[in-house]
């Protein structure tokens, strides 16, 4: 009886918890919500008091001016080929490196990873002139590499691989080792796989970060068509343009690429930053 | 075997993307001397950058108008005629609030744009630091004698002509006649080509009618007046506002003066009207370009202009971008009841890039389009500062005359100190602080005068015009 009772209790709490996170799960999504549907409204229509909830007649002509008044499609390209291949080298080369501070032994390990990590405490706009005249002196102004390399040796990655190294036991190395495996067939067969979540979670992370990366992006790509996906959009939205519907289209073509990858990879994501979370 | 074939996968889509991919631009950032053409002539390209001002070479109404138009075409005409080198010229529109951050990483990597195009309050302080060659080997006396003195001398930072004036855009408000009439208003219209002037109390008056007296159902949530702080653009209103009361804003010496019973008046004022909802809502938060936006789709019945941005706005009137409305000018009010006018030259400057050739062909395409017959007719996009242009196109531009009259209540808007991008970045906070009752009005125009006056001396300190 007492039991039920007790149950019943937090079934009650349950319901009251699962309402307000709706809540809040709705309350935040409304903003995508609004943005995409005014997308697909008049300008006029954007701004009629009392709003339309759902567009009383959609039109997809904000998107065809964006795409038709602008490289947008270029801009894509461009943005997804900057965030992918940088983010395919960060996981490279994080990983790596993150082996060798865990795994590895060798005179000043734990200064050296000091010092790395330290970088982190550098705001990336403290080194935009001398990044921007370094990429100069390597011809990678108005070029994608240019948007790329800055970006390739992150004290981020290393911290947070490094973690999940630690956590893979010490014996598997040494097992391998005995039983006649290189170091570079220990990193890629044994270990990686064990970090598969913590490559996952940086995957994503440093995907967002470099898609997001505004002030970089915006000095290194100076022609209109070298620009990234966040900067094109950013000047699109200081055009004198009095069609709001057509600002909302342009967003939502910028925030349409990031949602697909959190849908796709939010598995990795969540199980990355968990296991990360807690070391036993 | 399917683990392997992932990232397998993943490399093998980086390498097609990297193949595929144009990765770097076929023209470099800053151009250069690139070698002698079949000609014999050395080729030259140089670069050209604007903020966004008219759409189409002439006229909004051009096939594929666009902000560099006007130049793309210019360019073509110079390389046609130009003797000297082979010249290229690469333009480039760069966005408002991108300007100051893009030119200090280019300055700094030592490739500034060889030339600018903009607005010359906005870009001053490049005189200041050196960041200019002076322009004065390439004002002739026909020019001097066509562009009135005012505009040279707005042009003119120490000894020296830094920019080459084009045309200029004189400030002013601008109103939904319209929705005047609705709010039976239609005593305080002004003629179509007039620029009307209003006592304070009449503006008073006309922010009531709208408030109150605007129906419901034609103008449903429409509010008066644009009101603006989200950023450091359009301040120059915002600047004129702060002197409604009698306020000089600078002294003599070229120092903040705000802080006084008129000053303190004016942010109170604004304030005042802000909170009454006069004005719309979360004007922290709204930027001059969204204001407009919703005075075109006639959510505001009042809002700012200039000479540029009115012709852009009857041009998506035309073109069906924006609902059609009757748009008519009026000046900023006064206590004293004399209407506040500004105007800002708009022209070209040219950067000390080290380079010499591209300085000399940069100079020469400035002096070109700056002086062309053809070209500076493109001028009458803002008001042209030539008077010859202004007098040919008078019969076809009324307002010139209006504008005309309205120069005998010029002020100075930015005194023409050093630092006057940084005071920007001041004004915006302190008016955010006022709107969201941070701060009061005499405690934001307390701040602000302290603040901008630390940073009017440290440039006084560092201008290479003031040194000399």
């Amino acid at each position: 009886m007492q039991l039920t009772k007790t149950r019943k209790k937090r079934e009650k709490v349950d319901v009251v918890a699962n309402a307000i996170v709706i809540f809040f799960a709705v309350l935040n999504l409304f903003p995508l919500y609004w943005l995409f549907t005014s997308s697909l409204k008049n300008s006029s229509d954007v701004i009629k008091m009392p709003p339309d909830w759902w567009p009383a007649t959609i039109t997809f002509s904000n998107y065809v001016e964006v795409f038709q008044s602008q490289p947008a499609l270029r801009w894509t390209f461009n943005s997804l080929f900057v965030a992918g291949v940088s983010t395919v080298l960060v996981v490279a080369v994080s990983a790596m490196a993150a082996y060798a501070f865990s795994k590895l032994r060798f005179t000043g390990k734990n200064v050296l990873f000091i010092i790395f990590i330290s970088s982190m405490m550098v705001p990336k706009e403290v080194m935009i002139v001398p990044l921007f005249r370094i990429s100069q002196d390597l011809g990678l102004v108005n070029n994608l590499f240019g948007m790329i390399w800055p970006n390739v040796a992150t004290a981020f990655g290393v911290f947070l691989l490094k973690g999940f190294f630690d956590s893979a036991p010490d014996a598997l190395r040494e097992a391998s080792r005995i039983d006649g495996a290189g170091e570079v067939r220990t990193f890629l067969q044994i270990m990686l796989p064990i970090v598969k979540p913590g490559i996952g979670a940086l995957f994503i992370l440093n995907f967002v970060q470099v898609w997001n990366d505004y002030l970089w992006q915006l000095v290194i790509g100076q022609d209109k068509e070298m620009k990234t996906l966040m900067v094109g959009i950013a000047t699109l939205m200081q055009d004198l343009n009095p069609n709001f519907a057509y600002k909302m289209a342009g967003a939502t073509v910028a925030a349409i690429p990031m949602l697909l990858i959190f849908l796709l990879f939010q598995k990795y994501f969540t199980r990355g930053i968990s296991i990360g979370a807690v070391k036993e | 075997m399917v683990k392997k074939r992932v990232p397998a996968l993943m490399l093998a889509s980086v390498m097609a993307l990297s193949v595929l991919a144009a990765c770097g631009s076929k023209d470099s950032a800053s151009g250069g001397s690139t070698g002698t053409g079949a000609n014999g002539k050395e080729n030259v390209e140089i670069s050209l950058w604007l903020t966004p001002q008219w759409k189409g070479v002439f006229d909004a109404s051009e096939p594929n108008a666009d902000y560099d138009s006007f130049f793309k075409k210019a360019a073509e005409k110079f390389a046609q005629q130009y003797d000297k080198y082979n010249a290229k010229v690469k333009v480039q529109v760069v966005a408002g609030d991108q300007r100051d951050e893009l030119l200090n990483v280019n300055l700094n990597g030592g490739t500034p744009p060889d030339i600018f195009f903009e607005s010359v309050f906005a870009m001053g302080d490049y005189a200041h630091r050196g960041a200019l060659v002076p322009l004065n080997d390439i004002v002739d006396d026909a020019a001097k004698k066509d562009i009135p003195a005012n505009y040279w001398d707005s042009v003119t930072f120490g000894d020296n002509i830094y920019f080459y004036p084009f045309a200029h855009n004189p400030g002013t408000l601008a109103y939904n006649a319209d929705m005047f009439r609705a709010a039976g208003l239609d005593s305080l219209i002004g003629g179509e080509n007039e620029i009307k002037t209003w006592t304070m109390s009449e503006y008073e008056q006309i922010l009531e009618a709208l408030k109150t007296k605007l129906p419901k159902d034609k103008y449903p949530n429409a509010k008066p007046m644009a009101l603006y702080g989200l950023n450091n653009q359009g301040d120059t209103w915002n600047l004129a506002y702060l002197r409604m009361f009698g306020n000089k804003f600078f002294d003599d010496k070229g120092n903040i003066v705000l802080d006084d019973a008129n000053g303190v008046k004016a942010a109170e004022w604004l304030q005042k009207i802000y909170k009454n909802g006069y004005t719309n809502p979360g004007a922290e938060s709204v930027s001059s370009n969204d204001a407009n936006a919703m005075f075109q789709n006639q959510k505001l019945a009042i809002s700012f202009t200039n000479a540029v941005l009115f012709n852009n706005a009857k041009a998506d009137m035309n073109s069906g971008k924006a609902p059609k409305f009757d748009l008519r000018l009026a000046n900023v009010p006064s206590a004293s009841g004399d209407p506040l006018s500004f105007t800002y030259v708009v022209g070209s400057n040219v950067f000390n890039s080290g380079n010499e050739k591209k300085m000399e062909v940069a100079k020469d395409f400035v002096k070109f389009y700056s002086t062309d017959p053809e070209l500076v007719k493109a001028s009458k996009n803002s008001v042209p500062v030539r008077s010859s242009v202004a007098s040919e196109l008078k019969d076809q531009y009324p307002l010139f005359a209006a504008y005309d009259a309205n120069s005998k209540y010029l002020f100075n808007l930015t005194g023409n100190v050093p630092g006057y991008s940084q005071l920007r970045q001041l004004l915006y906070p302190e008016l955010q602080a006022i709107y969201i009752g941070e701060k009061t009005p005499a405690q934001a125009v307390k701040d602000y005068q302290s603040k901008g006056n630390g940073v009017i001396q440290k440039a006084k300190e560092s201008s290479t015009v003031y040194k000399k």
